[in-house]
C-alpha cells in the first residue's frame, strides 16, 4: 500500500473498544512479569522516583482569564479590580486570585505569550489536547493518549492514562484518536472508580486468589496451543482490572487525611485534584484532572473569584506535594484551559474567548524552575514576543518528558505520522 | 489495473463462468486453491469433534452445544456425522435467529436495538433471503410490508440527530459503502483519495446526493421519506478549487439521469447496486461471509477493497463470486459450503515456533465471540437446562442481563466488531459484578447444583469441562480439579465443596478458551 501522510489508510480497524486490550508488548509484559506483585505502593513509588516520568495535566474546560491569573494587567483599560502581587520569585508577580500559587511560583515555568486559534469550544477542546496537528484526516490522540502510547503504563499494573472528571466516567476510548481505545483513558466520573470494581463481599479475597488462579493455569494452557495476542490481551486485562479493585482504597475518601482535604479544598476540584496526586503515586502514568464551568461571558469577576480561588488552592497545594515528596523530578505538571478570555470587558462585566494572548503553566520533569516566558502588549490583548502555538507546547512537553519529536513518530498500519505538529518546535526557554 | 478497468469485462466473466462446477463441489476447489496458496507451509490438521461441535454450535447456533448435545456427538460413530451436523443446524430454529444477531451487529454497528429491525432481520433469515434482496430491502426500505419495512432502521438511526450536530449523511454515505460495496470512501468525501488510487471524491459525492435526500419520516415504525433530486450536486476538492457536479450514482458506477421530480434515486441505487454485475458488490458479500466463518476477509479489512489491497486468494474469491451469483446469492447455501471445507475445520493450535501468516489460512484463525454468543452461552451452561430450553425464560434472562453484557462485551458504537477485543470493563463484570456471580448459585438443577453432587471428582470434570468450554478435561486437569476441590475446602474458611465448585465453574467460564471461537 502506497504511503501518503495526509490521509489514513483504514482508521476504522482500529477498534476503539479495545481499551487497554490489544497490549502492547511493553504492557503485556510488565503485567506478565508481575514484577511489583502486591506491593504496588512502596515498590512502585521507589521505583518511579528513580526512572520513571509521570504527567499530570490540569484541564480546565473553557478558559481561565489570563488576566485575573498569571498575567495580571493591574491599572490598565481591560486589567479588571485584581491587584498584582509578589510571588516566591522576585520579578514575577500573578493576580492576587493566586495566593496560594503565589508561593509555590519557584516551581512553575509560565509562558505568557500562548497564541492559539480556535475560539469555539467544540474545536478547542480537540485542538488544544492534541496539540493540533497538521490536518491529516485522522483524530490524533489526545496529549494523554499520546503519553500513554509513547512511555507506555508504568509498573505496578494500572492503566497508564485515567482521568478525574466531575460527572459520570467510564472508558473514554475516542481520547486514544487513532492510537485505538487501548489509549484512550479510564475516566472516574467525580472520582468514583469504575463500575464492578469491588469484589462482591460474598466472595472473600481467598476465595477469589483461588478461582484466579484456577483461570490463570487453564489460560497458560490455552495460551501455550495458541497464537499469543488474544491470550496476552486476556490475561492483560484481567491483571488491570485486579490491580484497579486492589487499589480501591484510592477511591475512599476516608482514607485521606482531613488536613490534605483543608489543604486542597473540599470543592470538586480540591477532592479531585488529591485524588490526582494519590494516582500519580499510586503508579499512574498520566494523569487528567478536569473541571468545568469555565465561560464567564457575564460577572467574570466573581466567576474567576470562585473558579480561580478553587484552582489556586488545589494547584498549590497539589505543587507543594509533588515538591515535598520528590515527585516533581520526574512529575511533569501542566495547567491550561481551551484559550483564554478577552481583555476588552464586555456589556455583561464578562469576558469572551480569546485564544490570541494567554497564559498555560508548567511544573516539573524537565522544566525550568520559577520562570515566566513571554509576553503581552501593555493592554494585554496580544503577544508582545514570539507566539506559541499549542503545538510549540506539545514539541515542548514531549522534550521534557524525554522524547523526541524529531525521532519519535507513530506508525499509523503503516502511515507515518509526527507525534508533534511538524511545522513548530519547542519552547526553549522553559526546557530545563 | 483499477476498478474501472476491470469494470468494463466484469460482466462478461460473470457470465462466461456462471455454471455451476462440474467437477468438485465448492468446499474442495476452496480447499484446493488455499493449499495451493499455502505452497511448503504446512496446513493444520482438522480440529477434533468437540471443537468443530461448538464452532458449528456457535456459528449457526449462536451458542455453546448443551451437555447432552455434546454427548450425542462425541458418541457418533458416522463418518458424515460432521456433514450431518451443519445441516442440521442450518435448517433448525435457531439459525435465522443467530443470522439476525449477528447482522444486526455487522448492519447497525451497535447504534441501538429496534423491534421492527429485529422483525425484518429475522424474516429475511427464516426465509433464507438472498442477499442481493436483502442488500436492496435496506437499501429501499419499503414502509408498507410489516416484515420489511424496519430495514429503514438502518436509515433513520443514522439520520437522527446528535446534539447540536448536523444530519450524518456522509456517515450514512459511507457506511452503504462499506457495508455493501466493501469500500470506505470516507477519504474521498473532500477529495479524492490520496492513495487508494481507485476511491475518487465523485464516487462518494454521487452516493451523498442520494441520501441527502432522505430524512427520517415519524411514525410507530422506522420509514424515510425522499425529496426529489432536482439538480445535480456541486462539489469541489479541498485541495483544488475546481467545481465539478454530480448526479446520483453509485461508486464506480456510471451517472443516473437525474430523477424527474417523482422519481426516486434511492430506488435507483437499490436496483443498480445489489446486481450481479457490481463485482464489488458481489465480492462484498461473499467476503464479509467468509469472514463469518474464517476469521479474516479474503481481502482485508473488509471495507477496503481497491486495487492496491489485493486479495490474498484472488482465484479463490472469484470462484466464489461466481458461484455465489449461479446460486442466486443463497447465504445458507454458501454457509454450508463454507462449513464443509477443510479450510473451517482446520484447527486453531500452533504446532510449533511461529504460527504461518495469518492470510494464509493453513491454521484455524481464533474467532470473537460476540455479547449475544457470550451470554447465551453463559446462561445455557451454568443454568438448568429445563429453565434454558424454555425460550421465554431464556429470553428474559438475556434481556435482564443484556445492558450490561453490551457495556463489558460489546464495542461502542459505531465500531464494526471484526476482531477479538477483550477490555478492563469485561474483566471488572466476570470478576465482580453481582448479577453475573449469581450464574454460578447452587439452585434447582443449577450446573452447580448438579457437579455438587457428583462424589467422583474425576466425574465431575468430566461433566463441568464438557458443559461449559465442550470439551474432555485432560489428566492433568482432572487432576487439578481434585486438587482444587481439596484446597479449596482447606484454605477457603467455613466453604465446602459446593463453594469450590462455584468457582471452578466461574474460572472455566472467565477464562480466554471460553471468551473465544476457536
Amino acid at each position: 500500500m502506497s504511503r501518503h501522510p495526509l490521509c489514513i489508510p483504514h482508521e476504522h480497524s482500529f477498534s476503539r473498544r479495545q481499551f487497554l486490550g490489544g497490549v502492547g508488548a511493553s504492557a503485556a509484559a510488565a503485567a506478565a512479569m508481575g514484577t511489583f506483585g502486591g506491593l504496588v505502593q512502596p515498590a512502585v513509588a521507589e521505583d518511579l522516583k528513580k526512572r520513571e516520568k509521570q504527567v499530570i495535566f490540569i484541564w480546565l474546560d473553557g478558559g481561565m482569564s489570563q488576566l485575573e491569573s498569571w498575567d495580571p494587567k493591574p491599572h490598565t483599560e481591560f486589567g479588571g479590580p485584581f491587584r498584582a502581587i509578589p510571588t516566591s520569585v522576585p520579578d514575577i508577580k500573578v493576580c492576587e486570585l493566586l495566593r496560594h500559587t503565589a508561593k509555590q511560583m519557584h516551581h512553575i515555568a509560565v509562558v505568557r505569550s500562548a497564541c492559539t486559534q480556535d475560539n469555539s469550544h467544540s474545536a478547542g477542546v480537540a485542538r488544544i489536547q492534541r496539540g493540533d496537528p497538521k490536518n491529516r484526516g485522522v483524530d490524533y490522540p489526545f496529549f494523554g493518549g499520546a503519553v500513554a502510547k509513547l512511555l507506555g503504563p508504568c509498573p505496578g499494573g494500572l492503566p497508564p492514562y485515567m482521568w478525574v472528571k466531575p460527572g459520570s466516567g467510564g472508558f473514554i476510548h475516542q481520547d486514544g484518536g487513532f492510537l485505538g481505545a487501548k489509549y484512550g483513558s479510564l475516566a472516574l466520573g467525580d472520582g468514583k472508580p469504575p463500575e464492578s470494581l469491588l469484589l462482591p463481599p460474598s466472595i472473600t479475597a481467598t476465595e477469589d486468589t483461588l478461582r484466579n488462579d484456577f483461570r490463570s493455569k487453564l489460560n497458560a494452557r490455552y495460551a501455550a496451543k495458541h497464537r499469543k495476542a488474544n491470550s496476552e490481551a486476556n490475561s492483560y486485562v484481567y491483571d488491570v482490572a485486579r490491580e484497579l479493585s486492589r487499589r480501591s482504597d484510592l477511591f475512599d475518601e476516608t482514607k485521606v487525611s482531613d488536613r490534605d482535604r483543608d489543604r486542597y479544598g473540599r470543592h470538586d476540584l480540591g477532592r479531585h485534584m488529591l485524588l490526582g496526586r494519590r494516582l500519580l503515586e499510586s503508579g499512574v502514568r498520566f494523569v487528567k484532572v478536569n473541571s468545568y464551568g469555565w465561560d464567564s461571558h457575564g460577572d467574570n469577576f466573581n466567576a474567576s473569584q470562585s473558579l480561580i480561588g478553587k484552582f489556586d488552592q488545589s494547584f498549590a497545594a497539589l505543587l507543594e506535594d509533588l515538591s515535598e515528596r520528590g515527585m516533581l523530578d520526574h512529575t511533569l505538571v501542566i495547567a491550561l484551559s481551551e484559550f483564554g478570555r478577552t481583555p476588552r470587558i464586555n456589556s455583561h462585566v464578562g469576558r469572551d474567548h480569546w485564544p490570541e494572548a494567554w497564559s498555560i503553566a508548567m511544573a516539573g520533569c524537565g522544566i525550568k524552575r520559577g520562570i515566566a516566558v513571554g509576553a503581552t502588549s501593555e493592554r494585554g490583548d496580544v503577544v508582545a514576543t514570539e507566539p506559541y502555538d499549542i503545538g510549540h507546547f506539545f514539541h515542548t512537553w514531549f522534550r521534557a518528558l524525554g522524547i523526541d519529536p524529531g525521532l519519535e513518530e507513530y506508525d499509523n498500519h503503516g502511515q507515518p505520522l509526527p507525534i508533534a505538529h511538524d511545522g513548530m518546535g519547542p519552547i526553549k526557554d522553559v526546557l530545563a | 489495473m483499477t476498478i474501472r478497468t476491470i469494470w468494463v469485462g466484469c460482466a462478461a466473466v460473470f457470465l462466461a463462468a456462471s455454471t455451476q462446477l462440474q467437477a468438485a463441489s465448492l468446499h474442495e476447489e476452496i480447499d484446493r486453491l488455499i493449499a495451493a496458496k499455502a505452497g511448503m507451509t504446512p496446513l493444520a490438521p482438522a480440529c477434533d469433534d468437540a471443537t468443530f461441535l461448538r464452532r458449528a454450535y456457535f456459528d449457526f447456533a449462536g451458542r455453546v452445544p448443551r451437555l447432552e448435545e455434546t454427548q450425542k456427538f462425541l458418541a457418533d460413530a458416522a463418518p458424515d456425522k460432521r456433514t450431518k451436523l451443519i445441516d442440521e443446524l442450518l435448517a433448525g430454529p435457531e439459525y435465522p435467529r443467530r443470522m439476525e444477531e449477528l447482522f444486526h451487529v455487522v448492519f447497525m454497528e451497535r447504534r441501538g436495538d429496534n423491534p421492527e429491525w429485529s422483525k425484518f432481520l429475522r424474516a429475511s433469515f427464516e426465509a433464507n433471503k438472498p442477499w442481493d434482496q436483502l442488500t436492496r430491502e435496506i437499501i429501499h426500505p419499503v414502509a408498507d410490508d410489516a416484515n420489511k419495512r424496519g430495514a429503514a432502521f438502518f436509515h433513520t438511526r443514522r439520520l437522527e440527530k446528535s446534539g447540536q450536530e448536523t444530519t450524518d449523511y456522509p456517515g450514512l454515505t459511507r457506511d452503504i459503502g462499506r457495508l455493501f460495496m466493501g469500500v470506505d470512501l470516507q477519504c474521498a468525501q473532500c477529495h479524492d483519495h490520496l492513495f487508494i488510487s481507485d476511491y475518487k471524491q465523485i464516487d462518494f459525492q454521487g452516493l451523498l446526493t442520494v441520501f441527502a435526500n432522505t430524512s427520517i419520516k415519524g411514525g410507530d415504525f422506522p420509514a424515510i421519506a425522499e425529496k426529489p433530486a432536482a439538480t445535480k450536486l456541486e462539489f469541489a476538492s479541498v485541495f483544488k478549487d475546481v467545481k465539478q457536479t454530480t448526479g446520483p450514482r453509485i461508486p464506480f458506477g456510471t451517472e443516473f439521469d437525474v430523477p424527474p421530480a417523482t422519481g426516486s434515486a434511492v430506488a435507483l441505487v437499490a436496483a443498480a447496486l445489489p446486481a450481479p454485475d457490481n463485482r464489488l458488490f458481489v465480492q462484498n458479500a461473499v467476503n464479509r461471509l467468509w469472514f463469518v466463518m474464517m476469521g479474516r476477509g479474503i481481502i482485508h479489512p473488509l471495507d477496503l477493497q481497491h486495487a492496491d489491497n489485493p486479495p490474498s486468494h484472488p482465484e479463490l474469491l472469484a470462484l466464489l463470486s461466481r458461484e455465489f451469483v449461479a446460486q442466486k446469492f443463497d447465504i445458507k447455501w454458501l454457509l454450508r459450503e463454507l462449513a464443509l471445507s477443510a479450510t473451517y475445520a482446520r484447527s486453531t493450535e500452533v504446532a510449533s515456533g511461529e504460527p504461518p501468516p495469518v492470510e494464509l489460512f493453513a491454521i484455524g484463525i481464533e474467532r470473537r465471540l460476540s455479547a449475544e454468543q457470550l451470554l447465551r452461552s453463559m446462561l445455557i451452561a451454568t443454568g438448568d437446562p429445563a429453565e434454558t430450553k424454555d425460550e421465554t425464560k431464556l429470553v428474559a434472562a438475556l434481556t435482564a442481563l443484556r445492558p450490561k453484557a453490551l457495556k463489558a462485551f460489546a464495542n461502542p458504537p459505531k465500531e464494526p466488531e471484526d476482531a477479538y477485543n477483550t477490555t478492563v470493563q469485561e474483566a471488572l463484570t466476570l470478576l465482580n459484578d453481582e448479577a453475573f456471580q449469581k450464574l454460578f448459585e447452587v439452585k434447582a438443577a443449577s450446573l452447580t447444583e448438579r457437579l455438587a453432587k457428583i462424589e467422583d471428582p474425576n466425574q465431575l470434570a468430566e461433566e463441568l469441562y464438557l458443559t461449559i468450554l465442550v470439551r474432555r478435561p485432560t489428566e492433568e486437569e482432572r487432576a487439578e480439579v481434585g486438587k482444587f476441590l481439596t484446597q479449596f475446602v482447606a484454605e477457603a474458611a467455613g466453604k465446602q465443596k459446593v463453594d469450590a465448585v462455584r468457582y471452578l465453574a466461574w474460572a472455566l467460564v472467565a477464562s480466554t478458551e471460553f471468551s473465544i471461537n476457536h
